[in-house]
């Protein structure tokens, strides 16, 4: 017997502390959440060392529990969601070996645990799936924070690039309700809008990222009116790689009711969260058009600086005259087109001075960023607000062998383009750069022909889809839950009957229950070794006779008892306490072992027969 | 299985829980006890409490967050407390107690006292231990196998004579400590208490009744201090006594044996002296003494007397005498 001074070793806590402390890789500490869960862990740690006692040895396992949830909040991916689990696996183990205070082999203490969870398990899915979710009070946990890369920048300033780089590091990856990707000409993914232009840059709103964590006055909640058309509406779910923006890429015409996406009135989505952490967030496609797309101009979106580029100023006023904005835009189209422009990634840097009216009269080459820029320009001269907009085309459709298929988004495939003001029409999108199709080279839609091409060549990129692929299914899977789908899911269940609510919980939640206890029951067997469990098996059987072991009874004896019982099936329960004592006790050469099993097990089938027979007759 | 063990005394972990659980619930009664709903008690530990804190604040987290995982976590953390509080339970439920024979021991000494515990099913982390103003603090978790298995569990008595040591009180809060359960049973069976050993002055009375110069007293008994007699070896006898010069001497192998004098049977009685307790007691130890070192006595108390004796068994009735002793 072990002494009870002795608590069981350490080692199996340090184990789950050491996977929590993985899992803390890429917390954000200026998040209060992610400061919170970096001092759960630490507190866990110090405690583990300090404790002593029983008491504090399970205060840890809980803290680290604890701190596995919260890092569930903040990081929701495939690998970390793997890593929380072994911890919670780990620190339960740790728990149950402290209770059993015995110093069981680790495998049977992460089975038992495993056990435990999987008995636990039905019960909280009830839980999770009916309990009716609240949102948050107050306003949530917004995130602050920026670092990292992208793309994208708050500057559009096509003029001082010279070459544009591919960048063929993944930017974000979208998966798609009913597993099929959007047409070819919807694939733009809006994520910046620059209406500021200063004669060279287009620029950003300047409070578009000041006080990330707190959502500005003027954005507003995704939800809209789930009414219209909402229903048929697929979703998407997108997980976006750090940034340094907290706007994420949209195609401008979804919802959610993710309580932490905000559409700004220029219809930027910002998430807040921290910008460089992996993010990932769910929307629903609407038809309707969005209320920014109705968002009249300012008069910011019609400044046009005097001095500079005056041959596009004077190109853009010529076209003032044509009464309908939609013609104003043809013209341009028709002028862009029959001007010889010609799609190109090495240009070369545009003058300081008058650089559109270079690019515009003099090279007529440049990449998306110079079309656009100039574009906008153009029609702000014209008397048409307009403004650049800037985010991914396309994209790579990706199916793997495993998980959900998706649209894998590259920084190569940044993009530019314009957005004008039409009127009643609203906002629409021009992609200036589509007008240099014919001219060679690239084009947005050309470039993500050729990266299709050049896809699915690499053994590693290859595997690396298919983790994503499992990635996207799990994601889709965890964050496709929500309040609408849990309404949803109610109203199907229990209709108008929502009073019923209470009682299904109760009932789900016991059944669930009931579940979990006859599986750890049942698995409770599945420790014992395979002769061990047959014996079990032979014994629920003669329990069906009414016959059951008494104290100190062996095996024989008990066999004789029955078969004095029923003379029927005397034949087989010989043969069965033979050939249990043979394996049990004998020892058996390599083939031994599988035709005694099944020597048991036809003498088994045998005694069911005569069983069934000597019910019958009586 | 059948193995029969002390409970040490070691130190267990006597946490809060268990000293409120032990004031708490209906002591049953009987020769035995199978534990079953009517009489088992359960209730969250602290740690209990603390979990359910700890599912709470994750589903905080997870409201405040809309995020799945923590709202995942924190209902499994649920689930767990509604699964322990079962399997807790059903880690005691169906477990057989029955007392078996005790045998006596010293007061204000280590008594163990004796229970069958039989079980149809393996079970984890039970602690027994017998309540009581002197019990030791507990036993170890045990962790029993299925089959029937007798445990000898410590407590000691200030008091002599038939005692029962106080209520047993058996809990588990395997296995997650979420919950504790508990049952307390006062085992029928007394056990008999010799009166402490405490040296000290007691009365010899003559030896009435035994006329000397009887055969009795050249007899004495088989000892080592004084050479009596050879006899042939024999197969057993022990190197050391066979008897190298007549071996020599070439008379065969013999064995030489030994006697104890006999000396006058002395028969004890307590000192009128001493209060009557105490006199007892200086008794116990008296008689312990003479029998560990061979000597014939006897014993005269108010009620009773002893005839002059030796070895285990008279050692065990004087003793008896002496606790039961009016």
């Amino acid at each position: 017997m072990a002494a009870a001074g002795t608590l069981p070793s350490r080692r199996l806590q340090w184990l789950a502390e050491g996977v929590l402390a993985l899992g803390c890789v890429g917390l954000d500490p200026t998040w209060l959440l992610g400061l919170f869960s970096l001092a759960l862990v630490l507190v866990a740690g110090l405690k583990l060392g300090e404790a002593r006692d029983r008491a504090g040895r399970r205060l840890v396992a809980l803290l680290q529990l604890v701190a596995c949830g919260l890092l569930a909040a903040q990081q929701a991916d495939l690998l970390p969601s793997l890593l929380q689990l072994l911890a919670a696996l780990l620190s339960l183990a740790g728990l149950l070996q402290l209770e059993t205070g015995l110093a069981l082999a680790w495998p049977q203490l992460l089975r038992r645990s495993l056990r435990v969870m999987a008995a636990a398990l039905p019960m909280a899915l009830v839980l999770f799936l009916l309990v009716p979710r609240v949102g948050p009070f107050g306003n949530g946990m917004g995130a602050p924070s920026g670092r990292a890369s992208t793309g994208l920048s708050d500057d559009l300033d096509p003029g001082s690039i010279a070459t544009l780089v591919d960048n063929t590091s993944p930017a974000a990856r979208v998966a798609f309700g009913d597993d099929r990707p959007p047409p070819a000409g919807a694939r733009y993914w809006r994520v910046l809008v620059h209406p500021r232009f200063d004669g060279r840059r287009w620029q950003r709103d300047a409070d578009a990222e000041s006080n990330r964590s707190q959502p500005n006055a003027a954005e507003l909640l995704m939800d809209g009116n789930p009414d219209d058309g909402s229903a048929g509406g697929r979703d998407q779910v997108w997980l976006v790689e750090p940034s340094r923006f907290t706007a994420v890429p949209w195609d401008g015409r979804a919802t959610s009711t993710e309580s932490n996406l905000r559409r700004r009135p220029n219809g930027e989505l910002r998430l807040l969260r921290p910008a460089h952490e992996r993010r990932s967030y769910r929307l629903d496609e609407q038809s309707s058009p969005q209320p920014w797309q109705n968002q009249p101009p300012t008069g910011g979106d019609l400044e046009l600086p005097r001095d500079g580029n005056p041959r596009l100023q004077a190109l853009g006023r010529s076209w003032a005259g044509l009464e309908d904005p939609r013609q104003r835009v043809q013209a341009a189209e028709a002028w862009f087109q029959a001007g010889g422009f010609r799609y190109s990634t090495r240009p070369g840097t545009l003058p300081v001075r008058d650089g559109l009216d270079a690019f515009l009269f003099e090279r007529r080459e440049g990449f998306c960023g110079h079309y656009a820029s100039a574009f906008s320009a153009l029609m702000r001269a014209a008397g048409v607000p307009s403004r650049v907009v800037s985010g991914y085309l396309g994209g790579v459709w990706v199916e793997p062998l495993g998980g959900a298929p998706y649209l894998e988004l590259h920084q190569s495939n940044a993009h530019a383009w314009s957005e004008v003001w039409l009127g009643n029409g609203g906002w629409q999108r021009v992609d200036p750069s589509a007008w240099a199709l014919d001219a060679s080279g690239r084009s947005g839609s050309a470039a993500e022909q050729a990266e299709r091409g050049a896809a699915g060549t690499n053994a590693w990129l290859w595997l690396q889809r298919q983790w994503w692929g499992l990635d996207m299914a799990w994601s889709r899977w965890l964050l496709g839950f929500d309040r609408t789908q849990q309404d949803a899911l109610l109203r199907w269940l229990l209709g108008d009957q929502r009073w019923a609510l209470g009682w299904l919980i109760l009932g789900g939640a016991g059944a669930g229950l009931a579940a979990g206890l006859l599986l750890h029951r049942r698995r409770a067997l599945a420790d014992l070794d395979q002769p061990a469990r047959d014996l079990q098996t032979l014994l629920r059987e003669l329990a069906r006779l009414q016959v059951v072991p008494s104290p100190g009874e062996t095996l024989e004896q008990l066999a004789g008892r029955a078969a004095a019982l029923h003379p029927q099936l005397a034949a087989p329960l010989a043969e069965l306490v033979h050939s249990h004592a043979a394996r049990r006790f004998a020892p058996l050469a390599g083939g031994g072992e599988t035709a005694t099993r099944r020597r048991w097990q036809a003498a088994l089938r045998e005694l069911k027969r005569c069983r069934r027979d000597a019910i019958r007759q009586t | 299985m059948r193995s029969a063990e002390g409970a040490g005394s070691m130190p267990a972990d006597t946490g809060p829980d268990q000293t409120w659980a032990e004031r708490f619930g209906r002591v049953q009664q009987g020769e035995s006890l199978r534990l079953g709903l009517r009489n088992l008690y359960i209730l969250p530990s602290r740690f209990g409490g603390l979990w359910l804190a700890g599912a709470g604040l994750l589903l905080v987290v997870g409201i405040q967050t809309q995020r799945n995982g923590p709202f995942l976590l924190g209902y499994l953390l649920l689930a767990l407390l509604l699964l322990a509080l079962h399997l807790t339970h059903f880690n005691l439920q169906g477990l057989e107690l029955r007392c078996g024979q005790p045998r006596p021991g010293f007061a204000g000494e280590t008594l163990l006292y004796p229970i069958h515990l039989r079980s149809t099913c393996p079970r984890e982390a039970i602690s027994l231990r017998l309540a009581g103003p002197t019990s030791e603090g507990g036993s170890v978790p045990l962790r029993l196998s299925a089959g029937s298995r007798t445990l000898g569990l410590t407590w000691s008595s200030t008091a002599r004579g038939l005692q029962r040591p106080g209520p047993l009180l058996i809990r588990s809060s395997a296995p997650l400590g979420l919950f504790v359960c508990w049952s307390r049973w006062q085992p029928a069976r007394t056990q008999i208490v010799y009166p402490a050993r405490h040296p000290g002055p007691v009365a010899a009375a003559a030896a009435a009744g035994s006329p000397p110069g009887t055969a009795e007293q050249d007899q004495g008994l088989e000892g080592s201090d004084h050479w009596h007699d050879l006899r042939p070896q024999r197969p057993q006898d022990s190197q050391s006594r066979l008897a190298w010069k007549v071996l020599a001497q070439g008379r065969g192998r013999l064995s030489k044996t030994f006697r104890d004098p006999a000396g006058v049977p002395l028969l004890l009685a307590p000192d009128p002296g001493v209060p009557r307790e105490r006199a007892l007691e200086h008794l116990s130890a008296a008689v312990w003494q003479r029998s560990q070192r061979g000597e014939c006595f006897g014993l005269v108390l108010p009620a009773q007397s002893i005839p002059p004796g030796r070895g285990r068994e008279h050692r065990e009735r004087c003793l008896q005498a002496l606790a039961l002793s009016r």
